[in-house]
């Protein structure tokens, strides 16, 4: 079975029919923040955000979605595949994390690899004694940077599937047998380790021990990261738990973890966050719609935006470092649609 | 029949799967046991012997005691390696590391680097990457102990409750992420990618392991083939490719690497088989952890497949994973009526001699005889 015939599968595996849903994550831009008062042809619509990574991906020579997946061609994995589909109709978070890998893909979810990539082809052939020079070299990116981009996209799938497990003394009769969820959790827990462990064997690979360390940093950093969002969302998530299934996009619901989320929250203070949320409640119902105008009037999404366009400011610094060429504009680029909220 | 076991036991035989179908294992222990009646009784003796002369001539302790000199601050320098800014995820990473375990693998390790590097050179040093393995051995190890704990939603472990009752199934599987990370920085940080790439292997052999956990055969020597590649893939892989990374950093010579290699993956196996039977012999108390869990996780471990050779009655059970409600309690009495436990031991016995085989190929050492008391106390240990 080639790549292209497992992905034209797998949907129907996951039980995957209708819209697919999105990870709050995504840069899918119909989200609350790009609706209602900015005007004209939002450049984060979809059209142009594809535009922008499709001319990325020729210029790195393939389209780089799914590359995380491609370990899914080994036959140990399709017992993953399989395994995964005894959750169809359950409510594992599971099936949510590989049906968003899969159908999100038309707005290249599989970011990272894709920059990596630029990155290498901006960076340029090495001079000197450098170990890629014993590597082919494609479109102007070495064999061992491919590998890396490859690697850094397990690793981030890995810890997606991962922060799908759900805690068993948790759950409610809302969720379904505990069975179900105790079998999910198994299933994600494996998934993930053999995704690391694919990275971790790539990584032996590439016979280079400064790039593994790097990357089990970045990996701890993750790991981290993940942790503290759990964490802070620990508290009032599961007082909204009944309310956070997913609506109609009329009132969408959204990450009360998210930036402008959180930093309303700091420029209101707790206490006034609290009251604005159970304002928003209505017979025990959580109206996102009224939390986002609440949202929207405060300060939170403003600063959000000035963090982005912060960061989004020193990333343009850091490519001025690299020699003006296609892949530099192409970064460029993601840079522009990332941070342009008009 | 003699020929038909060291098949088993030649290197190389894990690679050829097709192989494994072909012998027809229970026959041969029968044949091998019935023709040995005394091999069942292995004489114990404590663990604690008393000094007396090795084959090297030189005077030799508890192979724990010798281990330990070189390990000594083992946990602390573990708990530095987890540098992490979150009180509650850096106690729960560091959980395990309290000094309470048996640091089997990092003794192992210590005691296989002195035994190479004097073989070698006669050399008495053991260097900081030598003890590094034992470092990232103990933290790879317990990396995979908490994810198995989450998957098999165990409740103790080394007499306490586990990361996952106490901190929940998401923070868990993050700790173990994180150990497993720390352990990778670790290992980078030796510098040697041979070694790297030794180690990665354990990685992916763990994983791939419980994924044969999760599956199942049908056929009666394709079970018994399953449950020896699992079992190397989950215990002896570690242990075998540690002791490989130490003697690879001590010394050039690879018949030396895959004389350590092959002690470590023999000496890997005995251990798991022993505790597959403690599943069934010991009381809770001894082990830390409920007995029979092996069962009621639907695992069928040697002691279960010989008993099914006398008691066909069990396939039934096994197959459908010890599901039914009585089928634990039933399948024990089987194996207690049999001579599953008998014959587990009696295998496990085999591969402690091909470990001591191998490893009295290398120059005598106080350390390499202690190598060969440890095969003696895996077999008699009863915890």
């Amino acid at each position: 079975m080639n790549l292209r015939q497992l992905l034209v599968r797998l949907p129907h595996y996951l039980g995957a029919s209708g819209s697919p849903r999105r990870l709050w994550w995504s840069p899918s831009f119909d989200t609350i923040f790009s609706v209602g008062s900015w005007r004209g042809q939002s450049s984060r619509s979809p059209a142009h955000w594809n535009q922008v990574v499709s001319e990325a991906e020729k210029i790195v020579g393939y389209p780089t979605s799914f590359m995380s997946l491609r370990c899914l061609l080994s036959d140990e994995l399709s017992n993953i595949a399989m395994q995964v589909r005894k959750l169809v109709g359950t409510q594992h978070p599971l099936l949510t994390t590989a049906r968003g890998l899969v159908h999100d893909s038309q707005n290249s979810l599989q970011l990272r690899g894709l920059v990596v990539l630029l990155i290498s082809k901006a960076a340029g052939p090495s001079s000197g004694n450098a170990s890629c020079q014993n590597y082919d070299m494609v479109s102007g990116i070495y064999s061992c940077q491919r590998s890396l981009a490859e690697i850094t996209e397990l690793i981030h799938t890995a810890l997606l599937v991962h922060r799908g497990i759900v805690n068993l003394n948790e759950l409610q009769s809302s969720d379904g047998p505990l069975k179900d969820m105790q079998f999910g959790n198994k299933i994600a827990i494996l998934s993930g380790d053999f995704l690391l462990a694919n990275a971790c064997n790539g990584l032996a690979l590439l016979q280079n021990t400064k790039v593994v360390e790097l990357l089990a940093s970045a990996l701890m950093d993750l790991v981290q990261g993940v942790y503290r969002e759990n964490s802070t969302s620990a508290k009032i998530n599961s007082d909204l738990q009944p309310f956070t299934k997913e609506k109609t996009s009329d009132s969408m619901t959204f990450n009360l973890n998210s930036a402008p989320v959180v930093l309303h929250q700091e420029f209101l203070g707790r206490d006034l966050w609290i009251k604005q949320i159970r304002e928003a409640q209505e017979k025990g119902r959580l109206d996102y719609g009224k939390l986002r105008e609440r949202i929207k009037a405060g300060k939170g999404v403003t600063s959000a935006i000035d963090l982005c366009r912060y960061h989004g400011n020193k990333a343009l610094e850091a490519l001025e470092s690299f020699p003006p060429s296609e892949a530099r504009s192409a970064l460029e680029n993601i840079v522009f649609a990332v941070t342009r909220f008009s | 029949g003699r020929l038909r076991w060291e098949h088993w036991l030649r290197p190389g035989v894990w690679d050829q799967p097709e192989q494994h179908s072909k012998i027809p294992y229970f026959n041969l222990v029968k044949h091998l046991t019935s023709a040995c009646p005394n091999v069942y009784s292995i004489s114990r003796f404590h663990h604690t012997t008393p000094d007396s002369k090795t084959r090297s001539g030189e005077k030799y302790t508890d192979p724990f005691k010798l281990g330990w000199r070189d390990l000594k601050g083992l946990y602390e320098d573990i708990r530095k390696e987890l540098l992490i800014s979150t009180s509650e995820l850096k106690e729960m990473s560091e959980y395990y590391f309290d000094g309470k375990g048996k640091a089997f693998r990092p003794i192992i390790v210590a005691l296989m680097a002195r035994a190479c590097n004097i073989h070698h050179n006669n050399s008495r040093h053991v260097q900081a990457s030598q003890r590094a393995i034992a470092l990232i051995a103990e933290m790879i190890h317990t990396a995979s102990l908490v994810h198995d704990d989450v998957i098999d939603d165990a409740s103790s472990r080394r007499g306490k409750h586990t990361v996952n009752k106490i901190w929940g199934e998401k923070k868990a599987v993050l700790a173990g992420d994180l150990i497993l990370s720390a352990a990778s920085i670790a290992l980078a940080r030796i510098g040697n990618t041979t070694v790297i790439s030794i180690l990665t292997q354990v990685i992916e052999d763990l994983v791939r392991g419980e994924f044969l956990q999760l599956g199942s055969k049908e056929n009666e020597n394709e079970r018994f083939a399953h449950y020896l590649e699992k079992t190397f893939k989950k215990t002896a892989s570690l242990i075998a490719n540690s002791c490989k990374a130490v003697s690879v950093l001590g010394c050039p010579d690879p018949v030396v690497h895959e004389i350590a290699y092959q002690y470590g993956k023999n000496i890997g196996i005995a251990f798991q088989l022993i505790d597959d039977v403690l599943d069934f012999t010991s009381c809770s108390d001894q082990m830390g952890k409920p007995t029979s869990a092996d069962l009621k996780l639907g695992l069928a471990t040697g002691p279960v497949l010989f008993a099914c050779q006398q008691f066909p009655e069990m396939n039934a059970m096994i197959m459908r994973r010890f599901s039914l409600p009585g089928d634990v309690d039933r399948a024990r009495q089987y194996v207690l009526q049999s001579d599953g436990v008998q014959q587990t031991t009696y295998l496990a016995q085999q591969y402690c001699h091909e470990a001591v085989r191998e490893i009295s190929k290398l120059r005598p050492s106080p350390e390499r005889d202690a190598l060969i008391q440890l095969s003696e106390i895996v077999l008699t240990r009863d915890k």
